[in-house]
């Protein structure tokens, strides 16, 4: 084989075998274990910081609320729907309570008037008939909604 | 961040219809409308070098050398539209690590790898060997040091080695041709093969991406050849000239029938996406596409080389004629990418809306970069002409 | 003799410089081989019989367009508050008297969708919540080049943020829109049915926060789990079946103008 060829060879074979070495070594270790990505990643992603807790957390301190909120309308309406959480859920509560305003705007949310709310269910109102200016705290009872307060 | 958001609230006032709510933001520019650009003018500068090599078109001996150089510059820049595109581009070597076998864009890397050195380097290097051992002996300076450096200690210039040269460059440039194909034509099946993309999913596109790159490549050549002709103050050789314009004139037909046929399959099928699609062609894209890209870039050539086939003008029209044909089929093959990655993505995937393409000057994706990397190019082919200059050539191939 | 030993040297060097060369060559051409060899009989049959295969499925007839799932979710999993990110969303659908089809996802539904057309107009309205398909044969892994995107073995779409890029080709290739490119940091992410959640035991936030259940979340392998029960109640379907995605995601009244 001519010196030429031989050479460039050579040197094709050399350089795909630093590739190939270069490549076993950059590659991260759990890549290829369930797939082509790097098995490490699900375990990532097992590890992000929750913030909701979830009902059963609530629960532990506020039995009582829970039990209001059982026996009327709003029992299929979990907690942190309405209380959304401030702190990553593996700090108590009591550092920063997730507290809300039952303003028009934020029972509005759900409640407001919307053709396209089918659900028979959810009692739609015109808040600009039903008590404008009002906060529906003022009358209704969040937790027991049909409880309404005595004016 | 501010800045990117003040455009993104921009962006968001300019929604015409419904568009998903990820969707503001335009994810490929400036930078990934380069880059197929570049692959494109580096195959096509590479096959109108084939012509001559392979398939013996004596006529476009002059252009030989200077097409190489021409692919060999523009590649070398290839890569750095793309780098400046990625978020993270200090992971790309995962690219070369561990590339996912069912996507297009992982053969980037071995694509780029394989056509820069085993083709492209080494068709250049058999065909100036014998140079470079000539010259190394009457230069001085850096020049005499790269010489004989390049050589590789292989200082044969005798009849036997010239015939081998040949041998091997030949094969050499004839496993570059598909290899030419691949480089540009996975560019193509990256856009094609996004069914998500109405605008993009087509068989014909990796097809269309080749033949508008072949014809930008040899618009490129043509436009090159003529400015060195002028800076050396030599006379153009025109045979040559119009052989180019020939084969562009040929080229082009192809490439003008393709995207026709696209179009007009679109437009008979007329299925879910076509009617976002009319609203795009006729109103977002209307001037890049059928304006620039059509009729400037495409039909205006397609004339005037077609005249030229029937009745020869004078030399110094031809002249004037192949340069600015040159200028703008370079400029309509930069729209038609343009047309296909800012396009597909200016029209909503609900096929309801529209978002808009927000200009940037500065940072990693405005005009400024863009205009950096093709200019970076012709000073690295500037400075390749002046290490190697093909006129100097005292040797040439069969 | 002085050339005949320079070649016997010279032939001596070049075969042993092939042989290493050879031997280094072959011992890493085996190498990655290795690692498949290895672990594949040991985990795979069990394991996968065992893990649960999550999917979701959505009721129209129950969603109220609250946006108290997409709030919950830009909470939960960290995601920019600006209203052009979003890992999950809720759409207003209102088809008019006169055939016209408004769609309409103000930063998402967050806050609550508001009626936008006067009563008179309206044909018929609906709300539909969008989220990461989590398709078995997803487009996006498909397309991603390094690896960085993949399906676990549970079912769960996932992004690997250590190594994503950043190239946006899986943005590109989900035909859903549900993915985004996250300024902060700077790789593709989207919905990952809270997987640091059900992997505990506990609903992704979107399901948990749901006033009306219009979101049920649970194990397709799992017979006796609400979804199933959903799944078997009702007819369902995916969105764009044509792409033959094999999406997840199951939605009951589903409407034929739905994008």
């Amino acid at each position: 084989m001519p010196k030429l060829i031989f050479r460039l060879f050579l040197s094709f074979v050399l350089f795909v075998s630093v590739f190939i070495f270069i490549q076993q070594h950059l590659k991260p270790d759990s890549f290829g274990k369930y797939g082509h990505y790097r098995a490490n990643a699900i375990d990532d992603n097992k590890m992000r910081t929750s913030y909701f807790k979830s009902e059963n957390k609530c629960k532990e301190c506020h039995q009582d609320i829970y039990d209001l909120k059982d026996n009327d309308v709003h029992y299929g309406v979990r907690c942190e729907s309405c209380h959304s959480p401030k702190i990553n859920a593996s700090v108590e509560c009591k550092e920063m309570p997730p507290k809300v305003e039952g303003t028009l705007k934020f029972c509005g949310q759900c409640h407001a008037m919307n053709l396209g709310r089918l659900k028979k269910g959810v009692p739609q109102l015109d808040f600009k008939e039903h008590k404008q200016g009002q906060n529906c705290i003022e009358c209704h009872n969040p937790h027991a909604p049909w409880e309404l307060k005595e004016n | 961040m501010e800045e990117h958001y003040q455009h993104l609230y921009e962006a968001l006032s300019q929604v015409d219809g419904y568009i998903y709510p990820n969707e503001i933001d335009l994810h490929w520019g400036l930078m990934i409308v380069l880059y197929p650009y570049i692959t494109g003018l580096v195959a096509g500068a590479f096959i109108l070098a084939s012509l001559e090599r392979v398939f013996n078109i004596k006529a476009l001996k002059p252009t030989y050398g200077l097409a190489l150089l021409t692919a060999l510059a523009f590649l070398f820049v290839a890569t750095l539209p793309l780098v400046s595109h990625l978020q993270h581009p200090l992971r790309s070597y995962e690219i070369f690590m561990t590339p996912n076998p069912t996507s297009a864009m992982a053969i980037f890397g071995f694509v780029y790898l394989w056509y820069l050195m085993v083709v492209l380097l080494l068709e250049i290097w058999f065909d100036y060997r014998r140079d470079f051992v000539i010259w190394s002996k009457t230069s001085t300076g850096f020049k005499k040091l790269f010489y004989k450096v390049i050589t590789l200690g292989i200082n044969e210039t005798d009849e036997k080695s010239a015939k081998l040269d040949d041998k091997l460059g030949y094969y050499i440039t004839v496993l570059g041709i598909p290899s030419a194909f691949l480089l540009h034509g996975y560019v193509g099946f990256i856009f094609g093969s996004i069914k998500a993309n109405p605008w993009w999913s087509t068989v014909l596109m990796p097809v269309i991406f080749l033949f508008s790159a072949m014809v930008s490549g040899i618009a490129l050549v043509m436009v090159v050849y003529m400015v060195v002709c002028w800076v050396r103050k030599v006379k153009i050789d025109m045979l040559c000239l119009d052989t180019i314009a020939k084969y562009l004139f040929y080229i082009l037909i192809i490439d003008f029938t393709l995207e026709s046929l696209d179009q007009i399959h679109r437009l008979y099928e007329a299925e879910e996406s076509f009617d976002i699609i009319k609203v795009l062609v006729g109103g977002k894209l209307n001037i890049t596409l059928i304006y620039i890209q059509v009729i400037l870039g495409t039909l205006i050539p397609l004339s005037v080389i077609g005249f030229f086939q029937i009745y020869k003008p004078a030399e110094k029209i031809r002249k004037f004629a192949y340069f600015f044909i040159g200028i703008i089929v370079l400029i309509g093959v930069f729209f038609m990418r343009w047309n296909v990655v800012i396009g597909g993505q200016l029209f909503s995937k609900s096929l309801s809306g529209f978002t808009s393409f927000n200009a940037v000057y500065s940072g990693m994706e405005g005009y400024l970069m863009a205009a950096v990397w093709l200019i970076l190019p012709l000073f690295i082919l500037t400075f390749l002409l002046w290490l190697m200059p093909p006129w100097k050539k005292v040797t040439s191939h069969e | 003799m002085g050339t005949k030993r320079k070649l016997e040297n010279r032939r001596k060097f070049f075969q042993t410089s092939a042989t290493l060369i050879g031997g280094t060559l072959m011992y890493s051409l085996i190498k990655p081989f290795e690692a498949i060899a290895e672990t594949k009989e040991k985990d795979t049959e069990d394991d996968k019989a065992n893990l649960p295969l999550w999917g979701m499925g959505v009721d129209l007839e129950s969603c109220i367009g609250c946006g108290k799932c997409v709030e919950a979710c830009k909470i939960e999993n960290d995601v920019p508050k600006e209203p052009f990110y979003f890992r999950t969303w809720v759409e207003q659908y209102t088809v008019k008297n006169d055939g016209e089809v408004k769609i309409e996802s103000p930063n998402g539904g967050i806050g609550g969708l508001k009626q936008s057309v006067p009563d008179e107009d309206i044909f018929k309205s609906f709300m539909v919540p969008k989220l990461c398909n989590h398709c078995t044969k997803a487009p996006c892994v498909q397309a991603c080049p390094v690896g960085a995107t993949f399906i676990s073995p549970d079912g769960v779409v996932l992004v690997d943020e250590t190594y994503c890029i950043g190239c946006s080709y899986c943005i590109q290739a989900c035909p859903y829109g549900a993915r985004y490119m996250n300024p902060i940091t700077k790789v593709a992410d989207k919905c990952t049915f809270c997987y640091h959640r059900i992997t505990k035991g506990l609903q992704p936030a979107c399901v948990e926060v749901c006033p009306t259940d219009a979101r049920i979340f649970g194990n397709l392998k799992d017979k006796k789990s609400d979804l199933v029960k959903f799944l078997q109640k009702n007819p369902t379907q995916v969105l764009k079946p044509h792409l033959n995605t094999h999406s997840r995601v199951f939605y009951n009244g589903l409407s034929s103008e739905v994008k």
